[in-house]
């Protein structure tokens, strides 16, 4: 068994941009299952699902939830109670790592903290699993720590103190956002609209949609699709 | 309340504004609280943050000086925030926090258009505001929960900024990211 553990932030990038179908079929091609934890449901699709302006797209996702493509962690035999004590204390740790003008600088809240707390739990089993996540501060936080210091430094023209080791907390997860399952779906032919630019389109789909990529990562992701394709 | 004489200063000069009708110093005064409301999240920081926003938004809308109720709700915001500086000079938090309330119940005494054209100032300047604290490193769920938005929201609009291009957000390569997909995959 595997899994791809999903953050909200990932789901509702395919969701704005219309792309489900493509998710539904990353899931057909995937031999183990997508996650979501109790917190990302919530909102992903229980919240948005009363507004009128997400409602149509959370009642998508919703069918993706029925038809069992994302599936709550039970269905790894994972209880919902540990995932959500262990998500709090690493809420409380992650909230603790760095300090401006000596007061704690909250940065992450609890769905964020599900979806790593979940994959430890997974890790410590042998389950291999990798985060999809598009919003920027956890990847950063999971990633590359000293980057959120210094992103945190910058913008707030304060001192950053680190008072707790990121690496600790955290662990050793592995994050892929949305723009690189869509390259996935592109080269597996899941998507069926054709030409040379509907890489381009799909992949400032998803930044313009929120997902943390940047331009020159667009380029780099379109450059090695091209060098497989000459290969090819 | 934290950085209680930023917060003064900010009253004073969006009053000052306010009478000039000058929209852009008001946008540039509210971001001048992003900092602090970042660093502290502190309510009243947040607060004033997008009050602040939404009435820089609101001044520059001539049209809405002829709907019913405008008179009304114009004069009630200027008294209410004559009454936050007033409490804020004289330490009195409790009374800053009744005021900054007031402030973003006025629309809830709106009626018709007014009320409809306001209150959508208002969900704009929440969701503007996250986005510039989300853009300071907080998460999105952290910010979307602080602002009492969506993450739909703040996603929607976040990523029509330039957020994934500060070079801090380069964490791993792509290569690298995707390899780690395509063994997933297998």
């Amino acid at each position: 068994m595997k899994a791809i553990i999903f953050d909200a932030s990932t789901l509702i990038s395919f969701a704005m941009n219309g792309l489900l179908d493509e998710l539904r079929g990353l899931k057909d091609l995937f031999d183990g299952k997508f996650i979501i934890t109790k917190e990302v449901k919530k909102e992903a699709i229980d919240r948005p699902i009363t507004i009128k302006r997400f409602e149509l797209q959370a009642m998508q996702l919703k069918t993706l939830f029925t038809e069992k493509v994302l599936e709550l962690p039970k269905s790894l035999d994972v209880d919902d109670k540990l995932i959500t004590e262990d998500a709090k204390d690493l809420v409380n740790s992650a909230n603790k790592i760095f300090y401006g003008k000596n007061r704690k600088i909250e940065i992450i809240h609890l769905g964020e903290a599900e979806c790593v707390a979940l994959s430890k739990i997974l890790t410590e089993r042998k389950i291999p699993n990798l985060l999809a996540i598009d919003e920027r501060t956890m990847r950063m936080l999971c990633e590359k720590p000293g980057n959120l210091r210094n992103l945190l430094e910058r913008k707030l023209h304060t001192k950053i103190t680190v008072k707790k080791n990121p690496e600790k907390i955290i662990g050793n997860c592995v994050v892929i956002r949305s723009a690189e399952l869509v390259y996935m779906a592109y080269k597996k032919g899941l998507i069926k609209l054709k030409g040379n630019m509907v890489l381009d389109a799909l992949l400032y789909a998803m930044k313009y949609k929120g997902c943390s990529i940047s331009e020159k990562e667009i380029q780099e992701i379109k450059s090695m699709d091209r060098k497989k394709q000459f290969i090819k | 309340m934290q950085e209680v004489d930023n917060v003064l200063r900010i009253f004073e000069e969006s009053r000052l504004a306010i009478e000039d009708g000058n929209g852009s110093t008001l946008r540039s005064l509210s971001d001048q609280t992003i900092n602090t409301a970042s660093r502290t999240q502190d309510p009243d920081n947040i607060a004033t943050a997008v009050i602040v926003y939404a009435l820089s938004k609101i001044i520059e809308r001539e049209d809405y000086r002829n709907q019913e109720g405008w008179e009304n709700f114009y004069n009630n915001l200027i008294n209410l925030i004559d009454k936050t500086i007033k409490a804020i000079k004289e330490k009195k938090e409790f009374l800053v926090k009744k005021n900054l309330e007031a402030m973003r119940k006025e629309i809830n005494n709106l009626s018709g258009n007014l009320k409809k054209y306001i209150g959508e100032v208002f969900r704009k300047a929440s969701v503007n505001k996250a986005s510039r604290i989300y853009a300071h490193g907080i998460s999105q769920e952290k910010t979307a929960k602080l602002l009492g938005i969506t993450i739909w929201e703040l996603q929607d609009y976040a990523g029509a900024t330039n957020v994934s291009e500060d070079p801090e957000a380069k964490t791993i390569t792509v290569r690298q990211r995707i390899k780690c997909m395509e063994d997933m995959f297998k």
